[in-house]
């Protein structure tokens, strides 16, 4: 035991605040600034611009209940964009926290749903249900969810056993087993999509494969909306587990921590969350593995912070990223995920020269 | 607090790597554990810090089993520094040092000052106060093995569990490991893989050899040429310690055993096989359970 006199007075001992990184609370309240602009940015700003000011009124009249105003206005903002860019935030978030909870449950600071192959099960899991008519599940689309859901968890399964074999556990080999594991399924994906013969089929294997808010509607919201923050919670309650996971089983075991169950709820509660945003996005690259790293060099690895501020500004960038989609072309907009994978993809060869340039 | 480990059988994907193991480590003695690669010493600890579950056997903690108690409970009495290497997640050195308080938090709970304070005094009693805020990965091998050992007094317990903790550090820093843990001794139980530094720091040591404890007592009873030949299978000579006085080990790095051709003859009389599980004769009573011969004396070479 360490004697511990009621109090001490504190002389030699260093400032109880971390130096290094920033604090949180003044940056989630800035990324909340930021992220309310952008979304009234997003719902500004396309092939009709429409001011801000006249954002507001609309949303404030049909949150009010007022009658809503004269012209094309209200149905632009309310029934087309507000809802694309909430579900933008939505997945955005939802992807930061996946990556942010996928990366400390495989202790790999590389890993995340899409590299793991798990997004593209997802994919798999929701096309087979429309394929087979069961897609249902009312407007909200709880019946793809589900497929989506399970397509996720068998697929996670898969890989983390693969790369299990042999009683070892490399990095490196998770990433290929995913890898692998992932392109498998999605050939399968293209594969049924197309043996489906729907008219729209080139734009739904870009769809599940790639990602795309184009779909985004009010009842489309319903699950994500649930299902996002009840993660985040979850997630925030077994933050001091997931920073025990971080310096290995033994150690988080030698902590008190419960690493049999907890690894059992982060497989659930990842594979689940991947196959919400999955059933109404798509596969999504890139964001869940960039949003936490670019958290962890600001607010450092503990996920008491990090795990709020990685939904924060995993919903800021793709509510910014949807509207370089919208916007940058004049013909026709661009899949969510081409824009991400350009982005995603030289940050990922950046990340990979930092850690094998200083050897770890 | 005392530990108890009782007819203790573990295995390990499906060897059995601990077999029948029974030893004491008394309260507020430093107890180590001693003997080849493989003779199921870091088995025997993770049994301890629950990270493995025994198939036969027990671990009291002051008679209570630890498998009875909840993985937060038993955390509050036990601190473990295992061998092992974390990635790279951008924690901080008073981060991973407050890892410790975690068998004491509830869910969303934040730390308060008197965490605050157990975390620095515990990095002060380490000597890293000055690096609390450096990157974790950024400390050398030694500098680590500090701050783990000060997230483990930061976790108050009554017990320290350590797993060769002095592995792949430099001779300074293995003496100032060591040192600091009998300047802030405790309940400890601690495998080591250099038997001169196991005779200097323990104040018991128990010798492991294929899953079984074949000799348990003071460093100096314990530690005989024939023991050293007979579990460890190499030549030694057992001195004084010019400095300190402990048991100074001597190996013969240029004749294998093999090359001595009585030393098989010798240690089959003087010694019970291993593999026969040996019981601690008690554990204060300092005698031990294989004592050296006078025919074991060290050999000139001609």
């Amino acid at each position: 035991m360490l004697d511990t006199p009621a109090h001490t007075p504190r002389t030699d001992a260093a400032p109880a605040r971390s130096r290094r990184t920033v604090p949180a609370w003044p940056l989630a309240l800035l990324l909340t600034g930021a992220l309310s602009a952008a979304l009234t940015a997003a719902v500004a700003w396309g092939s009709t611009s429409i001011p801000p000011g006249e954002v507001w009124s609309v949303v404030w009249r049909r949150a009010t209940g007022e009658p809503p105003g004269p012209g094309t206005d209200d149905l632009i903002v309310w029934q087309l964009r507000l809802p694309r860019a909430l579900l933008a935030a939505l997945v955005g978030a939802g992807l930061g926290l996946v990556g942010t909870a996928m990366q400390a449950l495989v202790r790999n600071p590389l890993a995340d749903p899409y590299f793991l192959g798990v997004s593209n099960g997802a994919s798999l899991g929701a096309v087979a249900a429309l394929v087979l008519g069961l897609g249902g599940g009312g407007a909200l689309g709880l019946g793809l969810s589900g497929a989506a859901f399970a397509g996720a968890l068998a697929t996670f399964a898969l890989v983390w056993a693969v790369a299990r074999r042999g009683g070892g556990f490399a990095p490196l080999r998770l990433v290929l087993a995913g890898v692998a594991i992932g392109q498998f399924l999605s050939g399968f994906t293209s594969y049924l999509v197309l043996q489906a013969g729907d008219e729209q089929q080139t734009h739904s294997v870009l769809f599940w494969l790639m990602g795309s808010l184009s779909g985004a509607s009010w009842p489309l919201l319903a699950v994500p909306a649930l299902a996002v923050p009840a993660g985040m919670l979850l997630l925030q309650a077994r933050a001091r587990g997931l920073n025990a996971l971080l310096m290995g089983d033994e150690t988080a075991a030698g902590l008190g921590v419960d690493v049999v169950r907890l690894r059992r709820e982060m497989f659930a509660l990842t594979s689940l969350l991947t196959g919400v945003l999955v059933a109404v996005s798509g596969a999504i690259a890139f964001v869940a593995l960039m949003v936490p790293h670019a958290c962890r060099l600001v607010v450092g690895g503990d996920h008491r912070r990090l795990l709020p501020v990685s939904a924060l500004f995993g919903a800021l960038l793709l509510v910014v990223v949807d509207i370089v989609c919208r916007t940058a072309m004049d013909t026709q907009e661009l899949p969510v995920g081409v824009v991400t994978s350009l982005i995603g993809a030289p940050t990922l060869l950046y990340l990979l020269d930092r850690r094998l340039g200083s050897g770890r | 607090m005392k530990i108890d480990i009782e007819d203790l059988s573990v295995a390990y994907q499906g060897h059995t790597v601990v077999a029948g193991a029974c030893l004491l480590a008394a309260s507020g003695e430093i107890t180590g554990l001693v003997g080849p690669n493989g003779s199921g010493k870091s088995t025997l600890l993770r049994t301890v810090y629950r990270h493995l579950k025994p198939v036969a056997g027990r671990v009291l903690l002051d008679g209570t089993d630890v498998r009875a108690l909840s993985p937060a409970r038993a955390a509050r009495h036990v601190a473990a520094l295992p061998q092992e290497r974390s990635g790279d997640f951008e924690l901080t050195v008073r981060e991973v040092v407050a890892m410790g308080r975690t068998p004491y938090k509830r869910a969303f709970a934040g730390e308060d000052a008197a965490d605050r304070e157990l975390v620095s005094r515990a990095l002060a009693d380490v000597e890293m106060a000055d690096h609390a805020e450096r990157r974790f990965t950024e400390l050398s091998g030694g500098e680590r093995q500090r701050v783990l050992l000060a997230r483990a007094f930061a976790q108050q317990p009554d017990v320290l569990v350590l797993d060769e903790p002095t592995n792949h550090l430099d001779v300074r820093h293995q003496v100032e490991l060591l040192g600091l843990l009998r300047a802030r001794r405790r309940s400890t139980l601690i495998s080591l893989h250099d038997l001169n530094a196991a005779a200097a720091v323990c104040d018991r040591l128990h010798v492991l050899h294929d899953g079984h404890v074949v000799a348990s007592g003071p460093p100096r009873t314990v530690l005989t040429p024939a023991l050293l030949a007979e579990v460890f299978g190499v030549r030694a000579a057992v001195a004084e310690h010019p400095l300190t006085g402990d048991p100074l080990i001597a190996f013969d790095h240029r004749r294998p055993l093999a090359a001595a051709p009585q030393a098989g003859s010798e240690r089959s009389e003087q010694q019970a096989p291993p593999g026969r599980p040996h019981r601690p004769d008690g554990a204060r009573d300092g005698a031990a359970a294989v004592r050296a011969a006078p025919g074991t004396a060290p050999r000139q070479t001609p």
